[in-house]
């Protein structure tokens, strides 16, 4: 697997957030009307969604060594998976791969949900009607699916999340030179985090989003072996979809439905 | 900063305290994650909190806000009592080996010569060294004459045993002896820590004997002038080293010469004959020039009126009566003795202590011009909750500003340099309506005020109709950042050559310097140092990249520098060379103090007049004492255990507010506040920034798990949070990175609060403000904004 990736390297974010707010400049997203924090510490929003694509999740303080408490700041993007399941199932082949980053085309999409549904990282969103949107209000459309492609339509050298970054905790670069800097950083952090790993090498085919942890993936709610959907089974999902689709009426909501029935279908 | 941002890579020991410099100057750690992957480099973090900072910490220590000399005093006996310092430096570039006065002494919290009545130590005589035949200061190099600087500070600091240390902070003893063990190590010839340093340090009623004990510190460990050390001041705005360069403060006029007072310095001989003065041949005393630079400015200001003659219009500069710190700007203001007032960038209902009082204190104003890109808070004061328009009758003028990309001009940051940046866009809006950049404002408000005098006259029509004002450069029409630039920089007088050194600035009107620290910034009528962007290194590869932008003074990138070399002018540490001497010139950064002297000529600190550094502060340099000593904040909830003075004995307490600090019993946690990186100062920039207020919506304090169960408070619940001054409302963050600290057996819990809100803008919250103090420093009367006492309930 050649081409471009990004590093998330934990051990040095500091949460300043640059990442989340410089994806939303770039790509002229609307903020999220928010109160107080949505989740633990300064988390805010509450997750990923169409209008966030970039995501700094702070995890309660780990105070379990009185001496030293532990505290994780997540970057969290769409992890680009070469094997990747929200492109295996969508009935519109409105995703696909561009310079191996998967980029979903909005004008082909027909929030089915088919993505949303088999993501097991939570990425892609069709949005929400009931959000409360602050700001840039039109420029992400109901009944649509979004998430991080990676500036790749709205093309630059470097991501702008990557290039703002003050710490060096999201870079952007070849993938291959990133995997071996992240191998030396773990083997050199693990003194300080015995459970250190490099995540993202093996999952899904490999992830094009790879992050440093400081502790093993589930303890951050990622899974440690990553499947991707098999071929034919994703063909046998689209063709139950496509004569289910007959009946939906050019409604989402009901396509969305209709995607829920084929898959619990095929199982 | 003494040293610079990108130097922090070069430390080998980063001791951070009264900052969190993750939030507040999150590009710093681009610079100390280098160093601690390429160094192996330790970051020390003290801090009340767990704070974004301490977690990426190799050492984190927490301590009771407001104890910061506690602590630091701990660490100065710790080194001292297991002669953990860099002895030579420490006998070369100190003044450990001088004599003090016998006079001299210190009691109980007392230092020699206190005024209980006044409230201050008056001339301070005793604070003095004892001097020889020829007014040379007398030494003991050996160390050992009990009158000693070193004998003196070791008695003194001997109370600060590692037991006081954690009664009084209630930092473990464990954690505290690392910390001092890690910055110990330092004192090695060849090792290097830097503090970084905010407003943590100063906000306190010993703010600036916070950041004298840091100075002793790296006095005694070597680090000062050194890569990778120093005293790194982390300024809060982009500009506000140029601001405070340009005489922000009120004690100062440009270039940090002593702002004249209507009692001391009447006349321009009497304003001399205070210049520094040594009789020490080693002693450069770079403040003896200080005529030079007076005279300088005042020949920038009024041009063909300023003349030998008349003393170069000496008698038209402005002189103070009294001093005017913000504090009591706003009593005057109260009383009515202020009548007008501008706010450029400034929103003192959210920013200001007591920020009610200030509130109330504002609609006294016959008029007010609030100057900035938006409303902000103070500029609708009249429209915040409890104020009735009815009765208020400032007449309020706003002017919409131009942000910083639609202006040019230059922009200083902490490490000194002077950046020129370029408009990239318009203000929005027609051209008639449009923000306006500052400066275009102060022009077209000088010309017209003029115009005023011109037609009108008025009581003391000369210095404004003789100014020597004119920064509109032929065919414009807009005043040019580039012709106050050159003034800034100074030119020869009259044919306005442009001035390269500050050397060469005179005494005798031939030539003119708005700044002297800035001379040679713009040493060409179109050579601006300040727009340079060459990255390349120099010889000594420490990251000081010369040819970037440009750097007061004389764009040298590492201060007091002479002392990276021992008295043969080798570098301490050969690998990160700063300069060095090869026995007939300087080589690497600018060298201080001038290029002709050799190291063993000259003595490195070149702004005191004995050219050493000061570990005992002697004469009228410091208003509260010539060594550090702990005393209480204004508000405490314990009493101080080092002495029996509670607060320090030389703050100014207001009669106005006395009754504020009564029963400060009955509010029993020790408050503090902060910022955040998404928001701003107080917030009238960000406030209304949708993906900002996205993550930062609301006011919220910070409480730990244990004072939320005794309040009955959960995560998420409204709270009210009250004290003498004001009752606030927030959201509460209940968090494990707050703890009680246990202070002399004690438990004492603390709330954390930001202080960016305010009822303006569009996302709104009470202001932090109205509860802090109006009391301030001993020296600079800056307010203690960092300790006070507060209550907490949850709201019903």
């Amino acid at each position: 697997m050649s081409g471009k990736a990004f590093l998330v390297d934990t051990t040095k974010c500091s949460g300043c957030r640059a990442c989340q707010v410089s994806c939303k400049q770039w790509n002229n997203l609307p903020g999220e009307k928010t109160t107080f924090f949505a989740g633990p510490e300064y988390t805010n929003p509450a997750e990923l969604s169409a209008i966030t694509f970039n995501h700094v999740k702070f995890f309660p303080v780990d105070r379990s060594n009185p001496g030293k408490p532990l505290w994780t700041i997540m970057h969290k993007k769409c992890y680009h998976c070469e094997e990747a399941n929200c492109l295996r199932v969508c009935p519109e082949s409105a995703i696909s791969k561009i310079e191996g980053w998967i980029v979903i085309d909005q004008s082909r999409c027909i929030g089915c949900g088919a993505c949303v549904n088999e993501c097991v990282y939570k990425v892609p969103h069709v949005l929400d009607e009931n959000m409360p949107l602050y700001g840039k209000e039109g420029t992400i459309k109901k009944d649509k699916s979004y998430k991080c492609h990676a500036c790749m339509q709205n093309k630059r050298n470097v991501p702008l999340c990557a290039q703002h970054c003050p710490t060096g905790a999201l870079t952007y670069g070849d993938r291959t030179a990133l995997i071996k800097r992240a191998l030396a950083r773990v083997k050199k952090v693990s003194a300080d985090y015995p459970h250190a790993n490099l995540y993202g090498l093996e999952q899904f085919g490999g992830l094009r989003t790879l992050t440093i942890l400081k502790d093993s993936p589930e303890k951050y709610g990622l899974p440690l072996v990553g499947k991707a959907i098999d071929m034919r089974r994703a063909e046998a999902i689209k063709d139950a979809y496509h004569l289910f689709a007959m009946f939906t009426f050019g409604l989402p909501s009901l396509k969305r439905v209709a995607y829920k029935i084929s898959r619990s279908m095929i199982g | 900063m003494t040293n610079h941002w990108i130097d922090i890579k070069n430390s080998d020991v980063i001791f951070m305290i009264g900052s969190n410099a993750a939030e507040n100057h999150p590009a710093s750690f681009r610079w100390i994650l280098k160093a601690i992957e390429e160094r192996n480099a330790k970051l020390i973090v003290v801090d009340p909190r767990f704070t974004k900072s301490a977690s990426m910490a190799h050492v984190w220590a927490p301590i009771r806000p407001g104890t910061d000399l506690a602590f630091l005093g701990g660490i100065i006996n710790y080194a001292l009592q297991n002669n953990l310092i860099q002895k030579e430096y420490v006998l070369e570039y100190t003044n450990a080996s001088y004599l003090v006065n016998p006079g001299f002494k210190f009691n109980d919290g007392l230092f020699s010569g206190y005024d209980a009545g006044k409230r201050t130590y008056g001339d301070r005589k005793s604070w003095t060294y004892q001097m020889d035949a020829r007014k040379i200061p007398k030494r003991d190099k050996s160390l050992k004459d009990p009158q000693c600087v070193y004998q003196l500070m070791k008695a003194h600091y001997s109370r600060y045993t590692v037991d006081m240390v954690e009664k009084v902070t209630g930092c473990p003893k464990d954690t505290f002896l690392k910390v001092a063990e890690v910055f110990c190590s330092t004192h090695k010839p060849n090792k290097v820590a830097n503090f970084m340093y905010a407003m943590g340090i100063t906000q306190h009623t010993v703010g600036t004997q916070n950041v004298r004990a840091l100075a002793i510190l790296q006095l005694l460990m070597g680090n000062m002038g050194l890569a990778g050390g120093g005293i790194n001041a982390l300024r809060g705005e982009s500009n506000v080293q140029g601001s405070t360069d340009h005489a922000l403060l009120f004690h100062i006029i440009p270039g940090y010469m002593p702002a004249p007072s209507a009692k001391d310095h009447p006349t321009l001989k009497a304003y001399n004959d205070t210049t520094p003065k040594t009789e020490d041949p080693m002693s450069v005393n770079w403040w003896s020039n200080r005529p030079k630079y007076l005279v300088s400015m005042l020949k920038a200001w009024y041009g063909d009126a300023a003349t030998k003659k008349n003393d170069f219009c000496y008698d038209w500069l402005p002189k103070f009566s009294k001093p005017s710190p913000y504090i009591a700007l706003f009593e005057d203001m109260m009383k009515g003795v202020m009548k007008g007032a501008f706010f450029m960038g400034t929103n003192p209902i959210v920013g200001g202590p007591n920020a009610n009082r200030n509130a109330q204190a504002i609609e006294k104003l016959d008029w007010l011009v609030a100057v900035d890109l938006w409303e902000t808070d103070s500029s609708i004061f009249w429209k915040r909750p409890g104020a009735n328009p009815a009765t208020i009758k400032t007449e309020v003028f706003m002017l919409p500003a131009a942000s910083s990309v639609e202006k040019e001009g230059s922009v200083s940051n902490s490490g000194r340099w002077a950046q020129w940046r370029y408009k990239a866009v318009d203000a929005p809006g027609p051209a008639s309506t449009r923000g306006k950049s500052d400066l275009d404002i102060v022009d077209t408000l000088f010309r017209m005020i003029r115009d005023l005098y011109r037609k009108e006259g008025g009581k003391f029509p000369d210095p404004i109709l003789k100014s020597n004002w004119n920064y509109i450069a032929d065919g414009e029409h807009e005043a040019s950042p580039h012709l106050v630039a050159k003034e800034i920089n100074g030119y020869t007088w009259p044919d306005r050559g442009q001035m390269k050194t500050f050397m060469d600035l005179k005494d005798d009107g031939s030539t003119a310097c708005g700044n002297w620290i800035y001379c040679g910034s713009y040493p060409g009528s179109s050579k601006n140092l300040m727009a340079r962007r060459n990255g390349d290194d120099a010889s000594n590869n420490i990251g000081m990249y010369p040819e970037w932008a440009w750097c007061w003074p004389l764009n040298r990138r590492i201060i007091y520098n002479r002392a990276a070399v021992n008295r043969k002018g080798e570098p301490w540490d050969v690998d990160r060379w700063v300069v060095k001497w090869t026995g007939s010139k300087w080589k690497g950064d600018i060298v201080d103090g001038g290029p002709k002297a050799g190291p063993e000529a000259k003595n490195p600190f070149i702004m005191n007049n004995e050219g050493v550094g000061r570990l005992f502060s002697p004469g009228k340099a410091l208003t509260d004492g010539p060594f550090t000593e702990h005393y209480e904040p204004m508000e405490s909830p314990v009493p101080n255990l080092f002495n029996s003075q509670k607060v320090n004995p030389a703050a100014k307490i207001i009669d106005e507010v006395r009754g504020q600090f009564a029963n400060i019993g009955q509010y029993p946690c020790v408050a503090t506040s902060y910022r955040v990186v998404e928001h701003w100062q107080a917030g009238a920039m960000t406030r209304n920034l949708p993906w900002l207020n996205e993550l930062v919506p609301d006011m919220f304090c910070e409480i730990s798990p244990s004072l939320a169960a005794a309040r009955g408070i959960k995560n998420g619940d409204r709270v009210a949070i009250n004290n003498a001054r004001a009752t606030i409302k927030a959201y509460a963050l209940v968090t494990e990175r707050m703890q009680p600290l246990m202070i002399n057996g004690k438990p004492v819990e603390m709330i954390g609060m930001i202080w960016h809100f305010g009822h303006g803008c569009a996302a709104t919250g009470d202001a932090c403000n109205q509860l802090t103090p109006s009391i301030g420093d001993a020296n600079t009367m800056i307010p203690e904004f960092k300790a006070f006492l507060a209550d907490i309930r949850k709201e019903a």
